[in-house]
């Protein structure tokens, strides 16, 4: 083999290699680039993904067992049974722990069990009328320190000592209780067998030589109601109890006094026939009450504004669920969020949410009634405990109850709300918080904020870019538009900076002023054209374009400088020396600082470069025998640039309208400083406005990873791919066939 | 006049108008920045004012304005001054607001001392004692105290820079050694590793412990030396003050420099901000970190955006087959670089952060868990995510040169028998080449202003170290750091005190805006360049 043809095939191979690199390479960055949109579809796809639940094998109990909850780590289910027994059903393989007998029954049966909302204490009512609470803790310990942390896992339960109180003066079976405390003192209500609703608060004070005194005071309610009680809740706060009744009445009990319940009011559950309540509960945050009925019916209701109710407020029925095929018998509000499990006397169990008021999950049990209903601390998984004597489990994967089109765009009616709403609050700082996770104010501030600049930005733009295509002279034109395109460069930072702390006080200071010039700039340079005309025409006539600009950049300070000056006496005159009372008096609107105005001027100043430089590049590359042809035929050079050139060039500045409007929708910095960022609707010139993107901003730090805050401003992040994007390549499309069209002029 | 509004002339006026607006809108705004932030470093004359009711203020005049007087008739001609009185201890706040009409007597005493501190901001007032060692050295506000203060001083600050030096060298080793042990001994436990390694390791970190004995006796040493001379003040209202030389980072009496003493106390001050560590949660000091932030983030992100750019316009542009795919792509890809920053930030977070940066901690630092090493923002994942949101512009610069290469050069050479791989290594790439620059100037420009991505993928207000240092690996790509735009937004808007702190952030605009507009300088050269050669060339 000689070199030269070693060395051809090398330089063959090489050729070879590289067309596959830079293909392989090519497509990969390509394809990569464009995956973004894909990976932010993938982050947000969960949101929408359906509740799913598998059922786990069914755990038989003791007879006359009442369940009355499970631990952290979901190992352990517990209940109490007869003659007074806390039992523990273990859920994994593991041995049970001992039960503990309770001292205090003493024989007695228990009869119902009731559970507040992450507490540890369980409240058991006995068939003499008694409550019996105590308090069952779990202690997790851990072995040796291994890889599988699991299985050396201990979970101790601890069982306290019980409080036994005679709820019930004639010592009667309960059918249902119900008990809360705080630090004054314990409320407590029961049902008894012969439908009576007896009621009992133990308040305690700390006397001044350090002992406790205690005050028991017992009501029977029972005169108050319509008609026979079936079932009842008491708020944590200790303020409200709600009862329901045999003939479908919800009534309302205010206890704020807690020595004197009062009757506030009630509802009926159906306007026309009655049918029982026949479960009740209050979800986390104790401010929605589901209520469900013998006819299977579901709804929650909680307490709205009421100038005729006697507390002010009112409670109303605020929505319906699909209804259960059977009587409800069951209802286990989660610890986590407003989701809620209900259970009905066919063994049927489904898993709903309040806030988006879906129905998330149906599933089948065993076909006998359900007693009792218990949702795992984690909300992670539901137990249902059957007549049969039987527990049938489910573990649910539910990440995102509380996500669908209407909560994310529609109107909402939250708890504490008077009416549905659109609204943005990701977080209150506690479990109980309802989240609001409406995305429609923040399009709405993007809109606001695009409006107002584009308002600004675009006749400004466009003016000048006319100018400089058609009346300026080609050297001058050199010199600005590198100019103009250096500042499209300006980081945005630096704009949000000089908007949020000098332009917006000094707006503030200088109102009248501001709007003075938005007509004596436009007046001065028109009396600038009238020095110019008085000028001897020679002078006129060798300029070609090149003094008129330098003349009038002068007159244009002047006349700003001059807007100042009487901005003061215009304050003055017109708007009594405040602006901002004035606009408040007239209009009946707040005036912020850092409003709507000044983000329409810091960002409109950001895109006049882009939107210039673009529409400026179609209008002087409009073929010029159209210019000349036009001239000649004895148009004026308005003329001409108005009937000729600006037709041709339109689309070029449509697209240079679209694409300004691109950069201004996913503006951040600019937003995030000279705005309050508050999502609010108003189309107000003087407030402030939150936008899609200042609010990945100013969320996303706290948006724990995969957490629905974190998908929901992925979402966002999606729609302002999916806007910009597709405004983008429909302006580029119009660009391109204006292309094609003064290639064939 | 009927005929002058038909022949449009007024129009024609009104559309030089706006474009004269914009241009006045534009140089107001660099003017602006330019007299903030420059105009901050000069030391200006420090006023004595003794008011009507007797007592006085000192500071200098940083404002003067027409006091507001809501709802009245007449045009206010009253004017207020805005004092900046420093003494942050003792008052509370470093400026007052002083109405002229109040104001009895204005004087410019030269013996007026301004000391800019290590902490609590300045320091205005009359030297009453210089002492060392709990000794007076010199009395008054003559010369000759300030003279004997200024030796004095020199060493306190020696000393300080000495401790400073040991903190942040030997100490700091030591704590990142003992840090690295901890790590060690979790690793060797959790993959079951020998006794032996673990207690080895166990007494490397006591040897490290005994050094750290020695050295933070060394600084204590330091310290009580250092803490030795101390000078006290009589402020304007005659409050007395002990600060300690250490505390001083520099003592001027601005009264009594001429011109030339302030210019070069300016230049001093220019140097500081350029090259000093920020102070006071970054209202006072220098920014250093964030411009060497700024340069090292920017370029990484050179690093990784040019040769992805290039070889993506290498392939759309040479080996692609153009057609209808070829064309969507092109304009899918141009449309990229009209996607908001904030999108990208948010993929960076995403992708880069919690799924790569997620990984990497799980296969390689499971002894850190769960504290995160590549799985929290940092400078690798910022450029890489501002790589993706310029590689655009780079694909589309590089493009354009590779248009711009005559198509006679290619044939040329294909004709004297070169591979298609040679011509472009040869002929093609060397012309494009002011084409790539000038993307990647345009890129470089884009990034080092770009904020709002960054403020998700790693950048901090404050950076306890820079990217780059002395211990092995030397570049460490995941750790947090500072950038101009960001420190910019922080001090400006999150900071505690923004009145005080208001003309470092029109420095550090300036700065910026310096860079990217150079940048952008650069870029348009290097296009003009292009043009013209490719303009003239003929064949």
């Amino acid at each position: 083999m000689t070199e030269a043809s070693i060395s051809r095939r090398w330089r063959r191979r090489t050729d070879l290699l590289a067309r596959w690199v830079v293909r392989a390479g090519g497509m990969a960055i390509i394809a990569s680039v464009l995956g973004i949109f894909v990976f932010i579809l993938i982050e947000v796809a969960p949101l929408f993904r359906r509740a799913r639940a598998a059922s786990a094998p069914e755990v038989p109990v003791p007879p006359t067992f009442l369940l009355a909850g499970v631990d952290e780590t979901e190992e352990l289910a517990f209940g109490i049974s007869a003659p007074g027994r806390v039992e523990f059903i273990p859920l994994t393989e593991r041995e049970a722990p001992a039960a503990t007998e309770l001292p205090g029954f003493s024989g007695r049966t228990p009869t119902c069990v009731f559970r507040p909302l992450r507490e540890e204490e369980i409240d058991v009512g006995t068939a003499d009328g008694r409550l019996v609470t105590a308090s069952v803790r779990f202690r997790v310990g851990f072995g040796e320190a291994t890889e599988d942390w699991r299985s050396s896992r201990t979970i101790t339960p601890e069982t306290s000592e019980p409080t036994v109180l005679q709820l019930d003066p004639q010592e009667k079976p309960l059918q249902a209780v119900a008990r809360q405390s705080d630090s004054r003192g314990l409320v407590a209500a029961a049902i008894t067998e012969d439908k009576r609703l007896v009621y009992l608060c133990v308040l305690e004070k700390k006397t001044l030589m350090g002992g406790v005194k205690r005050t028991e005071h017992r009501a029977d309610l029972t005169g108050e109601l319509p008609a026979a009680p079936t079932a009842l809740t008491i708020d944590g706060s200790l303020e409200n109890i709600y009862v329901g009744t045999a003939a479908g009445h919800v009534v309302h009990f205010d206890i704020r006094d807690l020595d004197a319940p009062r009757k506030v009011g009630f509802d009926t559950v159906r306007a026309a026939g009655s049918t029982p309540v026949t479960a009740m509960a209050l979800l986390i945050g104790d401010q929605s009450l589901v209520v469900g009925e013998e006819s299977g019916a579901l709804s929650v209701w909680f307490q709205v504004d009421d100038a005729a109710s006697s507390t002010g407020k009112a409670l109303r029925r605020i929505r319906e669920f699909p209804s259960h095929p059977a009587a409800v018998t069951a209802i286990a509000p989660s610890a986590r969020d407003k989701g809620f499990a209900t259970g009905d006397r066919a063994g049927r169990v489904r898993v709903h949410h309040s806030t988006s008021g879906r129905t998330l999950l149906s599933l089948e049990g065993d076909g006998s009634a359900v007693t009792q209903l218990v949702m795992t601390p984690r909300a992670t998984g539901l137990l249902a405990l059957h007549e049969s004597g039987r527990i049938s489990r489910w573990r649910i994967d539910n990440p995102h109850p509380e996500i669908t089109l209407q909560t994310l765009f529609g109107k909402v009616w939250y708890e504490g709300y008077n009416e549905p709403a659109y609204s943005w609050q990701s977080g209150g700082g506690t479990d109980d918080f309802e989240p609001k996770f409406s995305l429609t104010p923040l399009i709405f501030g993007t809109l606001k904020g695009t409006v107002y600049a584009l308002l600004i930005a675009v006749p400004i733009a466009i003016l000048a870019a006319i100018y400089t295509a058609q009346f300026m002279h080609p050297d001058l034109r050199n010199l600005i538009k590198p100019t103009i395109e250096v500042m499209a460069a300006l980081p945005s930072v630096v704009l949000g900076f000089l908007a949020g702390l000098w332009l917006a006080p000094a707006m503030e200071r200088y109102m009248p002023a501001v709007l003075l010039m938005l007509i004596g700039i436009p007046a001065s340079t028109l009396l600038a054209l009238g020095a110019w005309l008085l000028l001897p025409s020679r002078l006129r006539g060798r300029s070609r374009g090149r003094l008129e600009i330098v003349l009038l950049m002068p007159v244009l300070v002047l006349a700003g400088a001059a807007c100042f000056a009487l901005g003061g006496p215009l304050e003055r005159a017109l708007f009594g020396g405040d602006f901002q009372q004035w606009w408040y008096e007239t209009t009946g609107l707040t005036y912020d600082q850092r409003n709507a105005v000044v983000v329409g001027i810091a960002m409109g100043f950001a895109v006049i470069p882009i939107i210039f430089t673009i529409s400026e590049d179609a209008l002087s590359n409009v073929p010029r025998h159209l210019v000349s042809g036009s001239l000649a035929l004895g148009a004026t050079r308005w003329q001409t640039a108005v009937r000729v050139v600006l037709p041709t060039a339109s689309p070029g500045i449509f697209s240079a309208i679209m694409i300004g409007f691109g950069r201004v929708v996913g503006e951040t910095m600019i937003v995030l400083m000279a705005t309050g960022n508050t999502p609010i609707m108003e189309w107000n010139l003087f407030n402030g406005f939150r936008t899609l993107s200042a609010n990945i901003a100013v969320e996303i730090p706290e948006a724990p990873h995969g957490g629905t805050l974190y998908r929901i401003l992925f979402l966002g992040a999606l729609l302002l791919f999916a806007a910009t994007f597709l405004v983008n390549t429909a302006a580029e499309m119009v660009r391109m066939r204006m292309r094609a069209r003064y290639a064939r002029l | 006049m009927k005929k002058l509004f038909r022949s449009g002339e007024p129009f024609i006026w009104l559309t030089g108008g706006a474009l004269g607006g914009s241009l006045i809108m534009i140089l107001g705004l660099i003017l602006l920045i330019a007299v903030n932030g420059l105009g901050f470093f000069w030391p200006s004359d420090v006023a004595l004012l003794t008011l009507a009711d007797g007592s006085k203020a000192m500071g200098q005049i940083w404002n003067r304005e027409a006091i507001p007087t809501p709802g009245e008739a007449e045009r206010s001609v009253e004017h207020r001054l805005q004092i900046h009185v420093g003494n942050r201890e003792l008052y509370g706040q470093d400026f007052r607001w002083i109405d002229e009409a109040r104001i009895e007597r204005r004087e410019w005493p030269e013996q007026t001392v301004l000391l800019e501190r290590r902490e609590w901001g300045s320091f205005y007032g009359f030297i009453r004692e210089v002492r060392t060692e709990g000794r007076a050295v010199a009395q008054g506000s003559s010369d000759e105290a300030w003279n004997a203060m200024l030796p004095l001083l020199d060493r306190a600050r020696a000393l300080w820079n000495e401790v400073r030096a040991l903190e942040k060298g030997p100490m700091g080793e030591i704590y990142r050694r003992q840090e690295r042990n901890r790590l060690a001994v979790r690793r060797v436990r959790l993959r079951h590793g020998s006794e032996e390694e673990i207690q080895r390791l166990l007494k490397e970190s006591e040897a490290w412990g005994d050094k750290y004995r020695r050295v933070s006796e060394e600084i204590g040493r330091l310290r009580s030396e250092m803490n030795r001379s101390a000078v006290i003040l009589e402020t304007a209202q005659g409050e007395t003050k002990e600060i300690p030389l250490s505390m001083i980072v520099r003592a001027i009496r601005p009264n009594a420099l001429g011109v030339l003493g302030k210019c070069r106390v300016y230049a001093q001050r220019l140097w500081e901000f350029a090259s000093g560590d920020p102070r006071e949660s970054n209202t006072e000091g220098g920014i250093f970190p964030a411009i060497f932030g700024t340069v090292m983030m920017v370029f990484i992100m050179t690093l990784a955006v040019v040769p992805l750019g290039v070889l993506a316009a290498l392939y759309l542009r040479e080996y692609a087959k153009q057609g209808l795919l070829v064309r969507i792509v092109r304009i899918a890809v141009n449309n990229l670089a009209g996607v908001p920053s904030i999108v990208f930030g948010v993929f960076g977070l995403g992708f880069f952060i919690y799924l790569i940066g997620g990984s990497i901690d799980r296969l390689f630092f499971p002894e850190a868990l769960p504290t995160p090493t590549y799985g929290t923002g940092g400078i690798l994942w910022a450029s890489l995510t501002l790589a993706l949101l310029t590689v655009p512009v780079v694909i589309v610069a590089t493009e354009e040169g590779l248009a711009a290469v005559p198509a006679e050069l290619r044939q040329g050479s294909l004709a004297l028998g070169a591979t298609k791989f040679e011509t472009l290594r040869r002929i093609v790439l060397p012309s494009a080449t002011p084409g790539i620059l000038t993307g990647m100037i345009l890129a470089m420009a884009r990034a080092a202003g770009e904020v709002a991505p960054l403020m998700i993928t790693g950048v901090v207000k404050l950076a306890p170290t820079l990217p780059v240092d002395g211990t092995f690996p030397y570049l460490h790509l995941e750790r947090k750091f500072m950038h101009l735009g960001f420190h910019i937004y922080d001090v400006g808007f999150q900071s505690p005190n923004v009145e005080a702190a208001r003309p470092m952030v029109y420095a550090t605009t300036l700065l910026l805006l310096v860079i990217v507009v150079g940048l952008n300088l650069a870029a348009i050269g290097l296009r003009n360049r292009l043009r013209r050669k490719y303009h003239s060339t003929a064949f």
